[in-house]
């Protein structure tokens, strides 16, 4: 096996990208991951553990995680954290209630290690509900701003008809691809 | 490859001079002849709907949809066109109502779940609501509900302090199978309920619950729980016989999971595969009948 072999090899591998998709229960995780693979999303129950998906977009393969957001389960994120390339945060955007929480979730996340060198991206999702707030004000109540560790970047979007999943996915891409494939 | 050739020669053109070939020498039509040489059930009625689906006639073609009070009429029919003398084979009528009745009944089944899945519980609604805390109490009838939106859920497997959200899909489908359970088998449900709070092989008992209602349902709606119906159900099966399907998965997942020692519940979607896979080859069988083994106590 000469060097170019090896080397191609290693390129090879290095596009496949892993994305860790998490949330409050409910906020419509499982439902992102299949309307992007285009399966039927009304059929859907509550996940108790976690989904994996592998799946090709723009020449890359991406493993995405889709794990249980249900409070009992939380303390197992951990288990799914290393070598995250990118991290999907998904709001239910209409869960006024819980935004709070949601908060406190994720910047409890971003301290974490092993996350430390992952791209954010943030759905605010549902946005097909009347009562959902917009991307903007989950921006505010997030406190997104003060994030000074990460790139992110905050996408309004709706799992159930699929608009702005593509944009949102495309930026965490570009974000990544940037990051680690700069040799390309 | 060469399989499928000889699929499609043999039912575009040799099953025809088949099926004529036989009706010479037996003086029997291919429905006539289903219905004396198999016993009543599946291997019965999955033969008849084959039949009848891949008929050169109208009548037949459109007899495995007809409405359940048009059954008899339609039998009828299918015996003026087919010319079948009742006074040669009397029992042929019934036997063909029967199989009828199964395969319409089916259809009809599954407009059923379907209605009843795309309703989606609605906090609003006091019938809904009721339900709700009928579960409740059918459960721990010892210890009452502090309020409406409370962690006590959590008792019961439900993922927060309001369960309305757990539902999704499988909207109140999913609410009416746990509430059929716990009501026709409360002594089984509440064992069932006590292995799901064990501090390590402990699941939740509501979400799997309405996960298990996702796997009936996608069995139903993939024909996959036709050998079953129809070796369970001598007439058209109802909603009721749905539910009854969801208990006996209900029970047999709870004693898989505990048998199988996952090492968490993160394992549970590897286990759900599993155990799905276990029911569909019980379902390949011809005889199959998946009924909880234990009396109901209603």
């Amino acid at each position: 096996m000469g060097l170019l072999t090896i080397l191609k090899k290693m390129k090879h591998k290095e596009r496949e990208m892993r994305l860790l998709m998490l949330g409050l229960d409910n906020a419509g995780k499982t439902t992102i991951l299949k309307k992007f693979n285009g399966e039927d999303v009304s059929t859907i129950s509550p996940t108790l553990g976690f989904n994996i998906k592998t799946l090709e977009h723009r020449g890359f393969k991406l493993n995405i995680w889709d794990v249980g957001g249900q409070k009992s389960l939380r303390s197992y994120w951990r288990n799914y954290f290393e070598s995250t390339d990118g991290l999907v945060w998904v709001v239910d955007s209409a869960d006024r209630l819980r935004l709070e929480d949601c908060r406190r979730e994720l910047s409890a996340l971003l301290l974490e290690e092993r996350l430390a060198g992952a791209t954010l991206l943030v759905f605010a999702n549902k946005q097909d509900l009347p009562g959902a707030l917009s991307k903007d004000a989950i921006r505010e109540a997030m406190a997104l701003d003060d994030i000074k560790t990460h790139h992110w970047c905050i996408i309004g979007c709706s799992a159930v008809t699929g608009e702005n999943l593509l944009m949102g996915v495309d930026w965490l891409l570009d974000d990544i691809a940037a990051r680690i494939f700069t040799a390309d | 490859m060469l399989g499928y050739i000889w699929q499609h020669l043999f039912t575009s053109f040799l099953r025809f001079w088949l099926k004529w070939f036989l009706r010479h020498i037996t003086g029997k039509c291919e429905l006539q002849r289903i219905c004396s040489r198999y016993k009543q059930g599946a291997q019965r009625t999955t033969r008849a709907e084959y039949s009848l689906e891949s008929s050169k006639s109208k009548v037949l073609r459109t007899a495995v949809s007809v409405d359940e009070n048009q059954v008899e009429e339609c039998a009828i029919t299918i015996m003026t066109e087919k010319k079948v003398a009742t006074q040669k084979d009397p029992t042929f009528k019934m036997n063909l109502q029967a199989c009828l009745l199964q395969i319409t009944g089916y259809k009809r089944l599954y407009t059923s779940v379907e209605d009843l899945r795309k309703q989606a519980f609605d906090g609003e609604n006091n019938r809904h609501e009721n339900m709700l805390l009928k579960l409740w109490d059918l459960l721990v009838p010892s210890v009452k509900l502090e309020s409406r939106i409370t962690k006590q859920w959590g008792d019961i497997g439900f993922q927060g302090d309001d369960p309305k959200t757990d539902f999704r899909g499988m909207g109140m489908l999913g609410l009416t199978n746990l509430v059929f359970f716990s009501e026709k088998y409360t002594d089984v449900a509440r064992r069932v309920l006590s292995h799901s709070i064990h501090p390590k092989l402990g699941y939740s008992y509501a979400i799997v619950g309405i996960n298990l209602t996702e796997m009936a349902y996608s069995l139903l709606k993939s024909d996959m729980l036709k050998p079953h119906f129809y070796n369970t159900v001598s007439q058209n099966p109802k909603l009721e016989h749905f539910h009854q399907l969801y208990c006996y998965l209900a029970y047999e997942f709870d004693q898989f999971w505990i048998k199988e020692k996952p090492e968490s519940i993160m394992e549970f979607n590897r286990y759900r595969e599993k155990f799905h896979e276990k029911i569909k080859g019980l379902l390949e069988e011809p005889d199959v009948s998946l009924c909880l083994a234990v009396e109901s106590n209603l």
